[in-house]
């Protein structure tokens, strides 16, 4: 499993299943980016941070899946709940973000600064780090796949590597979002990415609640 | 005219094939007549907007003993298709090769009698040519909140910050991403009013249930109760995801609303009568409308300068304006009489099968 044939199934996994992996991220990463200040190299701080959070996610749940035999042993049901503890944190932090949006100077003297959420002063974490964090752990179907196989390494570390290389597949298909960097902002890009949070953050909320009282939600 | 749901067309059909064409004729007729553009197309488009759903029920009644659509009807690709989720059908269509729509690419796969692929046509060709007037000639959803707006003289709600019109961008976006994500309309599965009168999701398990409470609290809200207390035509000016994406086609249609600024006063009737909220003092200076703009007439029959003036790119806005609406108006109407028109004849003829 540790051979370079595994990690060169681990990065062609991640290739692979990048696109899938975007596709799933995007209703998290795309209106969270339009909502910062423009700037190629903010945005590349951004994605900095989304994907070494991303990787820490994927790093500890490769820790888990390991550690739990498979992912297939778990029972569908449990698998279910994890999916939903994270889509309403994401829920939350998606609505605390487009609040937080709100309360960021955006004057253009203003210093570059990602935006922030959580409490004051030195607790503040930038929006983008808790988003890669909790995109990390999600159980999209690429991730699971992944799971499945790390699951059969010969030791944890091996498992944790595989999933590090899996990363490393999937990201380069989220490089082209720091583009995004480029589109002017104007109050018009800022409101709707906003407003596109709190939509989101909703379906999130209605998806992760229904999932935890046992309704099945369609897509899933 | 008629789908072939009614076979032959009978006696009620006739006769509602003679009221529409009359109606739609006469319609024309007082727009040249009167030179007011708004006041005429606003009858077509109430009827268009109250009888659709007359016809559609009636239609999915006949043919499946209910409004509600089972699972097993979507996984057979029997869903009638509509032309609001096609921004949400692009991406993983490019993507994927794949049309996350439950409905037949092919006409007669749907109830409707209408593929994807007619509709898709259908919309192309209308866009193209009319741009955003798709939502004011076109479209079978606005007319029951235009219908609404029309009803009280006066506006209860006056002051409505501009931020809420950027709204459909927002729907579109968070759409457009979780239709990618989740592999479905997410749209039409979560969000579109219109359910509440034409074909909701069989109810039959509680996601249903909270579903279908949420197409009818949409439709009670923005169709019904806003238009009435503001006015404005609140589902398209706030939230329609189609009408945003529908405004990208503004920049390419050749016809346009100008605001002559050497005749300008500026009174900001205009902006008032907009009922999409598509003029701002800024718009008004700069001499143009913002891109959301209906080209419904709203603004042109209001003011009493004649500075709203209908257009042709490429010309000057004092350039025979009167020939720019012609043409703009025979391109318009000649699409809301094939489109509209055999919708309100369906819909007209339901209502005459009960009496004739």
């Amino acid at each position: 499993m540790a051979s370079a044939f595994a990690f060169g199934e681990a990065l062609v996994l991640g290739l692979a299943s990048g696109p899938a992996c975007v596709a799933s991220c995007g209703p998290v990463l795309v209106p969270s980016l339009l909502a910062e200040r423009a700037g190629l190299r903010l945005h590349s701080r951004y994605l900095s941070a989304f994907l070494a959070t991303r990787l820490l996610g994927y790093l500890a749940f490769a820790a888990v899946a390991w550690e739990l035999g498979a992912l297939v042993s778990l029972p569908s049901r449990l698998r279910l709940e994890i999916f939903a503890v994270v889509h309403l944190a994401l829920a939350g932090v998606l609505l605390r973000y487009a609040y937080s949006v709100g309360q960021a100077c955006t004057h253009s003297c203003a210093r570059s600064e990602l935006v922030t959420i959580g409490g004051a002063g030195n607790h503040r974490v930038p929006g983008a780090a808790v988003l890669g964090f909790l995109t990390g752990v999600s159980l999209c179907p690429p991730f699971v796949a992944a799971g499945v196989r790390a699951a059969e390494a010969p030791s944890v570390a091996a498992a944790m590597l595989f999933f590090a290389v899996f990363f490393l597949g999937t990201s380069v298909w989220f490089v082209p979002f720091a583009g995004l960097g480029w589109v002017r902002r104007n109050e018009a890009v800022t409101t709707v990415a906003r407003m596109a949070m709190v939509l989101i953050a909703l379906y999130y909320l209605g998806a992760g609640l229904m999932t935890l009282i046992g309704r099945n939600v369609y897509g899933y | 005219m008629f789908t072939p749901a009614f076979g032959h067309a009978n006696r009620a059909q006739r006769l509602a094939s003679i009221l529409t064409i009359a109606f739609m004729v006469v319609l024309f007729f007082m727009m040249m007549r009167t030179w007011s553009t708004y006041r005429w197309r606003r009858w077509f488009f109430v009827a268009l907007g109250l009888l659709f759903p007359v016809g559609f029920i009636h239609q999915v009644m006949v043919m499946r003993g209910s409004m509600g659509i089972p699972i097993e009807e979507m996984i057979a690709g029997r869903t009638p298709f509509c032309f609001i989720p096609i921004p949400l059908l692009i991406l993983p269509a490019a993507l994927t090769k794949t049309v996350v729509f439950p409905g037949s690419i092919l006409p007669h796969g749907g109830m409707s009698g209408g593929g994807m692929a007619s509709m898709a046509a259908i919309w192309l060709a209308i866009t193209i040519v009319v741009g955003k007037g798709w939502c004011s000639y076109a479209c079978f959803f606005g007319g029951i909140e235009e219908g609404m707006a029309s009803v009280p003289s006066k506006a209860k709600v006056r002051k409505i910050d501009l931020r809420w019109r950027y709204g459909p961008w927002a729907v579109l976006l968070a759409m457009v991403l979780l239709s990618l994500a989740l592999f479905e309309p997410a749209y039409c599965m979560w969000l579109c009013p219109f359910k509440a009168v034409s074909e909701y999701i069989a109810a039959r398990n509680t996601v249903g249930m909270i579903q279908n409470g949420i197409f009818i609290l949409l439709f009670a809200a923005l169709v019904i109760a806003l238009p009435l207390l503001t006015k404005k035509r609140t589902q398209c000016a706030f939230f329609c995801p189609f009408g945003a994406f529908q405004s990208i086609f503004n920049k390419t249609s050749v016809f346009d609303v100008k605001i002559d600024t050497t005749r300008c006063t500026p009174c900001v009737l205009c902006q008032k009568s907009c009922p999409t909220m598509a003029l701002t003092d800024e718009s008004i200076a700069r001499g143009e409308t913002l891109m959301s703009c209906m080209k419904c007439g709203a603004c042109v029959d209001a003011c009493p300068k004649d500075a709203a003036v209908w257009h042709i790119r490429g010309t000057e806005v004092t350039a025979r304006p009167e020939r720019a609406r012609l043409m703009f108006l025979y391109a318009a109407w000649a699409m809301a009489i094939m489109f509209g028109g055999s919708i309100i004849a369906e819909g007209l003829a339901t209502i005459l099968h009960v009496f004739v």
